[in-house]
């Protein structure tokens, strides 16, 4: 375990992301920098708008046409500043073979003319170097690595076919049909029904094993987290405010926005009391942010909140967390109480551990 | 799939009863002034007694009888004012292969240039070949066709050195009619195959298949063009249609002899048997383009299940 979490196979420095919007400019990555491990399944939460979606779409070169990265590196294993490519040639050798995506909802991304064999074939075709019979030898396969039964039947049918979780099974042996090092999930269950999501999030977990995958989750859900990151990334307004592993930043969260968010979880909330919600709109990222952009939403923000942008202070070494409260002069800011119950709830798990 | 089809043809015999029954009995309500030229100066007499050459006097249901009879027979009856004494058939198999010859060769030259054109459109968009393109189409559809008509052949005959007037035997002389017929239909097909294409390119089937890693060029060409065909395939039957009623004012310009304005000008001599001819033709072809419009619908989208109470999905 040491050993591997030493091996970086994605480095993201300093990333900025600018989009031109009717004359405007939209800063929707603000100085990113992120380390990915091989083999490690990394969960990146936060809400609509804060930036996941656009951060993970860079590593493979889909950002909309009227996005561009302004400044930062995104190192990849084999050595390729992928911040640098621009052509589609360039990209050709990163898009499924490296790094491959699943969409968020299976209903519109397979192409509804074509039979979901020859949509997989078309991944082995390309990244693996088959044709023909061998082809189809490995998409029916890669069909029943998916748990998809009876495949020469499922084979030659269109994606009408399938219901919304098996079309999710078939997106996933699509990527895993390249064959790919990094699998980015992007919200891989949100447009499926809760007793079908567990079983897409067991078969990602398999599959991870299997072909000795690194994972990224794009998530809203706390609860899909839970159960299948090993560290967690928290965006807010086009930044990491808090990295962890998944007990540190569960049990142990130090950034506000953290707890806010962990104070939003039902399961926290207390019954006949209202939820907990966070007050305020999401930054403008429209506007230069000065600060801790949180911190007009933080009702317990410190002056400096408003003035300078905090840089990481580290926790643990697996730890850090983007807020002034972790400042050795900042005061004492107590979090919320059950903020303080999850602690001690991470305290006596880790006693009995 | 076949049972569907001969229910849908059989569906097809009983709406053409159905369409030259109205038309017989609609024209046997027009004034019977219409069907003697000089007819002011008839004697009662003689009005009888051409109305009894016509046929006209019989119950409508034995004229619609002796109608149906002869349908059979392939007899569609006499012309009488049109072109006195001739027969119906004669008259439309002179005309017909002169309207559908241009009619086709201009639905196969809008097809295909302007479904290319929409895709190089939507390939470039935003860019100047989507400009250009959209200049064109605009043009098209603003300009009254009539004065480009003139254009065409005014340029055409004048700098080109083409025949300016129809001729069967010289096919150069077909160039500027097709071209006519064939450029409001090439602005059609461009703009919808443009619109259609620049939907799917931004579905989530194309960001899948950008993100396996499969080229744009084969993104366009393997996932995208034959899902934006399938709407397209619903301007079909029109277009079909088009091809035999001929073009009024393409075919008085280039004086060719075809269909173009037949049919209303018929219905003002009251030409009775020149009218139901031409409807249960028109009717026909409508009909048949509908159901190859959906026959080619099923082929093109796997979805669509023709003879199927309920769809997949």
């Amino acid at each position: 375990m040491e050993q591997k979490e030493h091996d970086v196979i994605l480095s993201v420095r300093d990333l900025n992301v600018k989009f031109t919007l009717r004359g405007r400019t939209l800063h929707a990555i603000r100085d990113v920098s992120l380390d990915l491990y091989q083999g490690e399944s990394l969960a990146i939460v936060g809400e609509s708008g804060s930036g996941k979606s656009v951060f993970t779409k860079t590593f493979m070169g889909l950002t909309d046409q009227n996005g561009t990265i302004e400044s930062g590196t995104i190192h990849y294993q084999n050595g390729m500043d992928l911040a640098k490519l621009r052509t589609e040639k360039e990209w050709q050798a990163i898009r499924g073979k490296e790094i491959a995506m699943v969409l968020q909802d299976p209903m519109t991304s397979l192409n509804p003319l074509k039979t979901i064999g020859k949509q997989i074939e078309e991944a082995v075709v390309l990244h693996q170097g088959l044709k023909g019979e061998a082809a189809r030898k490995v998409v029916l396969e890669t069909l029943t690595h998916v748990g998809i039964d009876d495949p020469e039947r499922r084979y030659k049918q269109y994606p009408h076919e399938f219901s919304g979780g098996m079309r999710q099974r078939v997106v996933i042996a699509i990527a895993i049909a390249c064959r790919p090092k990094i699998l980015i999930c992007d919200e891989p269950t949100t447009a499926l029904d809760v007793t079908i999501q567990a079983q897409i999030l067991e078969l990602i977990k398999a599959l991870q094993k299997q072909y000795g995958l690194t994972t990224i989750y794009i998530t809203h859900d706390l609860g899909v987290v839970a159960n299948v990151a090993d560290r967690i990334a928290v965006m807010y307004a086009g930044d990491i405010v808090e990295i962890g592993t998944c007990e540190e930043v569960f049990y142990d969260p130090r950034h506000p926005y953290t707890w806010a968010l962990l104070s939003s979880l039902p399961q926290l909330g207390i019954k006949g009391e209202p939820l907990y919600s966070i007050a305020g709109a999401p930054a403008n990222l429209f506007n230069e942010v000065k600060g801790d952009a949180f911190a007009p939403r933080n009702p317990q923000a410190l002056k400096i909140d408003f003035v300078e942008r905090p840089p990481y202070f580290e926790v643990s070494p697996t730890h850090k967390a983007r807020t002034w409260l972790l400042d050795p002069r900042a005061p004492k800011v107590e979090p919320p109480e059950h903020i303080k119950q999850l602690r001690e709830q991470g305290v006596r798990l880790r006693g009995q551990a | 799939m076949l049972k569907y089809i001969l229910k849908r043809l059989a569906f097809a015999v009983v709406a053409l009863f159905i369409i030259t029954a109205v038309i017989f009995s609609l024209m046997r309500l027009m004034p019977i002034e219409g069907y003697f030229p000089n007819f002011d100066k008839m004697t009662p007499e003689m009005i009888q007694n051409g109305l009894e050459n016509l046929g006209l006097t019989d119950p409508l249901p034995v004229q619609l009888f002796r109608f149906y009879r002869d349908l059979f027979h392939g007899d569609l009856g006499t012309s009488w004012i049109y072109q006195p004494n001739v027969p119906v058939t004669e008259i439309l198999a002179r005309k017909i292969p002169v309207s559908l010859t241009l009619g086709c060769m201009a639905m196969v030259l809008s097809l295909v240039v302007g479904i290319p054109l929409g895709v190089v459109m939507s390939r470039y968009k935003g860019r100047l070949p989507d400009k250009l393109g959209t200049g064109f189409i605009v043009l098209l559809n603003a300009v009254p066709v009539v004065v480009y008509y003139l254009v065409i052949q005014m340029v055409g005959s004048r700098s080109l050195a083409l025949p300016m007037l129809y001729s069967r035997s010289d096919p150069t002389s077909w160039i500027l009619p097709i071209l006519c017929l064939s450029l409001a239909n090439i602005a059609e097909y461009a703009m919808w195959m443009r619109r259609y294409m620049v939907d799917q390119l931004n579905s989530d089937y194309v960001k899948l298949a950008m993100a396996k890693g499969v080229s744009r060029r084969d993104i366009m060409y393997h996932h995208v063009l034959r899902n934006a065909f399938v709407p397209i395939i619903q301007l079909l039957p029109t277009s079909f249609l088009n091809t035999i009623i001929g073009s009024i004012y393409v075919e008085s310009l280039f004086s060719v002899p075809g269909m173009g304005g037949l049919l209303v000008d018929v219905i003002k001599r009251q030409d009775n048997a020149m009218v139901q001819a031409l409807v249960l033709i028109f009717a026909s072809v409508g009909i048949l383009g509908l159901l190859l419009g959906d026959f080619f619908m099923t082929l093109a989208d796997p979805r669509i299940k023709l003879g199927q109470e309920r769809g997949g999905r």
